[in-house]
C-alpha cells in the first residue's frame, strides 16, 4: 500500500511541474504588457519601465522562469507590486470561499445524485429510472452560468429568498450558508446527473454479482442489500468520478464567483488575466493545480485502500 | 390505538424533521440577515488595490480615499461642476500663480499622528509633483513650483505657470489630498492597502478583498458629518451581476449598464429612483494615418463619410445615447455643436474609388465589450456598402490596451480602432493624448500636428475661458480635418437608488460617497 502511495505522490509532483511549465509559458505568451495597464494612460514611459524593472520583466525570459520555478518550491510566490502584499497571502484568502462553493456543490451533487442513481436501478425500466434518465441529461446539458443566471433571477430577484451577491456576513454562518445556496447549487447541478447515472449503471452491476445473490438467499430485505451492501461497492467509481469533477467544478466556479459576486480563486484569476497581473495569475492557478493533483492522489490512494485489485495494477 | 401511538417516530426521523425545519428556516424571506438601519450598501465597479491617492489605479480608489482623506477641496454633488472646502477654512487664487490656504483647525489623522498642518499639505502635493516619486498624477501638478508653509495653518502654493485645470481636475480630486508626512515616512515612502492616518468624514474599518470595504463615520470629523454609520463598498465589475444584486435587494445604490438604462426608466424597480446622466467620457472610431491604407488622406476621408454615427451610437447604446460631434463632453469648455463630415455614402463612394480603397480587407481592433462590438458591426455594415470589407477583431482588455504602443509589434499594422477614453472636467484631459509625443503611447491613430500641440499647451495656461472654448474647438476641428477620426459618442451614465436615499452624485453619475443621506 506504502508503494502505491508512494508512486500516486510521485506522479503527481511531476503534473504539477508540467503544469507550471505550461502555466509559465502560457502566462507570458499572452500579449499585453502588464505594467502599462496597471499603470493607466496617465503614466510616463520611464514610469512603465521602472515598474517593469520592479516586477522583473525587464531580465531574460529563461531567468525569470528559472526564478518562478525555483521560488515556488520555496513556498515563495513573490510580492504583488503595486500593492506590496504577499501573493500566497492573496491567493489563500481567497481560497476558503472556493472550497466552500466546491463543497457545497459536491454536497448537492452527492445528496441528490447518489439516491437518485441508487432509486432509478432498483426500478430499473420503470417510470422513475425514465424519468431519473431524462432529468440526468438534461442538467448535464445545462451549463452553470445559466442554472446561476436563472436561479438567481427566481430565489434572489423574484422571491427574495436568498441573497444574490456576496458571499455573507463576516461571522455569521447562517448568513453565509444562505449565500451559498445558489452559487453551489449552479456549480454542482449538473454533477448530480453524472453521479446519478454513475451509480445507477455502478448499481446495476453490482446488483448481478454473486455475493449480492446470496445475500438474498439469505433473505436479507432489498432495502438493506440496496444500501447496506450494494451500495459500499457501486460508490467506488463516484469517488473517482468526483476527483476528477472537483476540476471542472474548479473552472465552473470563474462563472458562478462572477455572476454572484462572490470572492474566490475563480474571480481573483479572471480579473488579474485581464490586467496582466502576472503573479497573481500563476500564484492562484498553482496553488489550484496542487489543490486538484492532492485531491486525484488521495481519491487514487482511498479507491487503493478499498480496492486491492487497484493496487494490484500499479505493483 | 390513537394517532400518536401510530406514528413511527424515529432519532432518524426527529432529526430528518429537524434538519426540514432548519433549512426551512434558512430559506424563508423574513429571516434573511440584510444590513439595514443606518447602512448605506453600494455598488463600486472594483475593488482597492492601494490607499495611497499619489499612486491610485483606478476611480473606486479614489471615491474612497476621497471620504477617508481630506482633501484641500472637494467636489460637489449636482449638475454641474463644483467644489467645496474639505480641509480648508479658506482657499483663494491671489492671482495666477498664487492660491493661498488655511487648513481648518482640528482636523486629526487617526492611529496618533496628531493634527493635520500645513507641513503635511506642502509635503503630499510636492510628493505627487516629484518625477523622482514616479506618480502618474505628476501631470496634474505639473506646473507647481512649491507649496510653502507660513505657519502652522496656512500656506501658499506657488505655480510656475498659471495651470487652467487647477481648480477643476486638481484640486478636487485625490491629487490634493493631504496624508500624514510622517505616517507616509515611516510606511517607506508609500501607503499601501493598510489605512493608517485617516482624516475624512468616514474612516475605513474593514477591507475584505474581492468582498467588501466597511466605512464607519468618524467621530472625530468636526465638520459636515456623515450621514450613515457605516458605508458598506461591493466590489462588483459585472454591471448586470449589480443591477439583479439591486434589484434582489442586496444594494442601494449602483451605476448600471447602458443597455438597460431604456428598461430601467419605464419599468424601474419598487422604490427606486432611476437617473440618466451625461458622461464625460468620448468613443471614436480611429484610422492609423501611419499604416496602409489609411496613409491616404482620401481613404481616411471616404470612411468618415461612409460612417453612420447615428446608426452606430443607435445600435450600439439601445438608443439611450446620443451622437457626439468631438471629444469635449457637453457642459465643458470646447465643445463642439457640429461635426465638420458627416454621413454621406455617394462621397465615400467616390473618394473610394480615388483612393483605391475598393474591394480592400481591413482590419477593425476593439475590446471585447458587447457595446463595441455593436458599434463595430454597423461600421462593418456601412464600409460594406461602399465597397469595402471590415474584419472585426475583438480582444480582452489586457492585450486591447497595448494594441497602440510602439513596444508592441502590431502597432505597426494597426489599421481601425474603436477607442474609448474617460476625462476630468477639464478639456485638457480629452486633448493631451493625441500630441505627436503620445504616437505609439495613446495616440494611435498617429495623428500629427504641430498646431494642434501647440494649441494643448496653450490651453493648460489659458485662464479665460471663452479663449479656451475657441481653442478647445479648433484642436477638435484639427483632429476632424485630419481624417483620423469619426466621433461617436460621449455616451450616457445610468444610475439607481432607492427612495429612501438621497444619492450625491457628480454631473456625470459619479457618487460622493460622503454626501450620501438617507431620505
Amino acid at each position: 500500500m506504502l508503494r502505491y502511495a508512494l508512486k500516486r505522490l510521485g506522479l503527481g509532483i511531476v503534473i504539477v511541474s508540467v503544469a507550471m511549465m505550461m502555466l509559465f509559458a502560457m502566462v507570458y505568451v499572452i500579449p499585453g504588457d502588464p505594467a502599462s495597464v496597471a499603470l493607466g494612460p496617465r503614466a510616463t514611459p520611464q514610469m512603465i519601465e521602472a515598474l517593469r524593472a520592479r516586477m522583473g520583466l525587464d531580465q531574460p525570459i529563461w531567468m525569470q522562469f528559472l526564478k518562478f520555478y525555483t521560488s515556488a518550491f520555496r513556498g515563495d510566490l513573490g510580492t504583488e507590486v503595486l500593492s506590496g502584499r504577499q501573493v500566497l497571502d492573496v491567493v489563500f484568502e481567497q481560497v476558503p470561499f472556493t472550497l466552500a462553493l466546491i463543497a457545497g456543490a459536491i454536497s448537492w451533487s452527492v445528496l441528490l445524485g447518489i439516491p437518485l442513481g441508487c432509486i432509478a436501478a432498483v426500478r430499473r425500466g420503470g417510470f422513475v429510472d425514465r424519468v431519473v434518465g431524462i432529468l440526468s441529461v438534461a442538467v448535464i446539458a445545462l451549463p452553470s452560468f445559466v442554472i446561476a443566471i436563472y436561479s438567481l433571477l427566481i430565489f434572489a430577484v423574484a422571491l427574495r429568498w436568498l441573497p444574490a451577491i456576496g458571499a455573507g456576513e463576516p461571522g455569521n454562518l447562517k448568513s453565509q450558508l444562505m449565500a451559498l445556496i445558489l452559487p453551489s447549487l449552479a456549480v454542482g447541478l449538473g454533477w448530480v446527473g453524472y453521479i446519478a447515472r454513475m451509480v445507477r449503471a455502478s448499481m446495476l452491476e453490482t446488483l448481478e454479482a454473486s455475493h449480492i445473490r446470496t445475500a438474498r438467499a439469505f433473505g436479507l430485505s432489498d432495502r438493506r442489500i440496496t444500501y447496506s451492501y450494494a451500495l459500499r461497492i457501486a460508490i467506488l467509481p463516484t469517488i473517482t468520478l468526483l476527483g476528477v469533477g472537483i476540476g471542472h467544478m474548479l473552472s465552473s466556479s470563474v462563472f458562478a464567483e462572477i455572476v454572484f459576486a462572490r470572492p474566490g480563486i475563480g474571480k481573483l484569476v479572471y480579473e488579474a488575466i485581464s490586467v496582466r497581473n502576472y503573479p497573481i495569475v500563476t500564484g492562484a492557478v498553482l496553488v489550484t493545480t496542487v489543490f486538484f493533483v492532492v485531491v486525484n492522489v488521495l481519491a487514487d490512494i482511498v479507491i487503493g485502500a478499498l480496492d486491492p485489485r487497484v493496487r494490484a495494477s500499479f505493483d | 390505538m390513537n394517532k400518536l401511538s401510530t406514528t413511527n417516530l424515529s432519532r432518524r426521523t426527529v432529526l430528518a424533521g429537524a434538519g426540514a425545519l432548519g433549512l426551512a428556516s434558512l430559506i424563508y424571506p423574513g429571516a434573511q440577515a440584510r444590513a439595514a438601519g443606518s447602512t448605506l450598501r453600494v455598488r463600486s465597479y472594483g475593488d482597492i488595490q492601494i490607499l495611497d491617492p499619489a499612486y491610485r489605479l483606478a476611480a473606486p480608489e479614489g471615491d474612497i480615499t476621497n471620504v477617508i482623506f481630506a482633501g484641500l477641496v472637494i467636489t460637489t454633488a449636482g449638475d454641474k461642476w463644483g467644489w467645496k472646502p474639505m480641509a480648508v477654512e479658506t482657499i483663494e487664487q491671489l492671482d495666477p500663480l498664487t492660491v493661498a490656504f488655511k487648513l481648518r483647525d482640528n482636523i486629526g489623522f487617526t492611529d496618533g499622528f496628531g493634527q493635520m498642518t500645513a507641513e503635511d499639505v506642502k509635503f503630499s502635493i510636492e510628493r505627487i509633483a516629484d518625477p523622482k516619486n514616479e506618480s502618474p498624477y505628476a501631470g496634474d501638478w505639473v506646473t507647481l513650483k512649491e507649496v510653502e508653509v507660513k505657519d502652522k495653518l496656512s500656506g501658499v502654493i506657488h505655480l510656475k505657470e498659471a495651470f487652467a485645470p487647477l481648480w477643476t481636475s486638481t484640486l478636487p480630486t485625490p491629487s490634493s489630498t493631504i496624508l500624514s508626512k510622517r505616517a507616509v515616512t515611516e510606511a517607506g515612502g508609500k501607503l499601501g492597502v493598510k489605512a493608517v492616518a485617516q482624516s475624512g468624514p468616514y474612516l475605513l474599518k474593514e477591507w475584505l478583498p474581492k468582498q467588501r470595504t466597511v466605512l464607519v463615520r468618524n467621530p472625530d470629523w468636526k465638520y459636515e458629518q456623515g450621514a450613515y454609520d457605516e458605508i458598506h463598498v461591493h466590489p462588483i465589475e459585472d454591471e448586470k451581476t449589480a443591477e439583479l444584486g439591486y434589484e434582489a435587494g442586496d444594494l442601494d445604490y449602483t451605476w448600471t449598464s447602458v443597455s438597460s438604462i431604456t428598461r430601467l426608466k419605464q419599468t424601474p424597480p419598487a422604490d427606486t429612483t432611476v437617473v440618466e446622466k451625461p458622461s464625460l467620457a468620448f468613443v471614436w472610431f480611429g484610422m492609423n494615418k501611419a499604416v496602409a491604407p489609411f496613409d491616404n488622406p482620401d481613404a481616411r476621408r471616404a470612411v468618415q463619410y461612409a460612417v453612420d454615427r447615428k446608426a452606430v451610437v443607435d445600435a450600439a447604446y439601445f438608443g439611450a445615447a446620443a451622437t457626439a460631434n468631438g471629444i469635449i463632453a457637453p457642459g465643458l469648455v470646447g465643445h463642439r455643436e457640429k461635426n465638420l463630415y458627416d454621413y454621406d455614402p455617394d462621397k465615400a463612394r467616390e473618394l473610394i474609388e480615388k483612393s483605391g480603397l475598393a474591394g480592400q480587407t481591413v482590419v477593425l481592433d476593439i475590446l471585447n465589450k458587447t457595446e463595441r462590438l455593436s458599434a463595430a458591426q454597423v461600421i462593418q455594415a456601412n464600409l460594406a456598402d461602399v465597397g469595402v470589407t471590415v474584419e472585426i477583431k475583438q480582444n480582452d482588455s489586457g492585450t486591447f490596451w497595448t494594441l497602440g504602443s510602439k513596444e508592441n509589434e502590431y502597432s505597426k499594422k494597426l489599421q481601425m480602432v474603436v477607442q474609448r477614453f474617460s476625462m476630468q472636467p477639464d478639456p485638457s484631459w480629452a486633448t493631451e493624448w493625441f500630441t505627436r509625443s503620445q504616437i505609439g503611447v495613446w495616440n494611435w491613430e498617429s495623428f500629427d500636428s504641430e498646431e494642434f500641440d501647440k494649441l494643448v499647451n496653450e490651453g493648460k495656461v489659458e485662464l479665460d475661458p471663452a479663449k479656451r472654448d475657441v481653442m478647445y474647438k479648433k484642436m477638435q476641428d484639427l483632429m476632424e480635418e485630419s481624417g483620423c477620426y469619426v466621433f461617436l459618442t460621449h455616451e450616457v451614465a445610468g444610475v439607481m437608488y432607492r427612495n429612501s436615499v438621497v444619492a450625491a452624485l457628480k454631473p456625470n453619475g459619479e457618487p460622493v460617497f460622503a454626501d450620501f443621506k438617507p431620505a
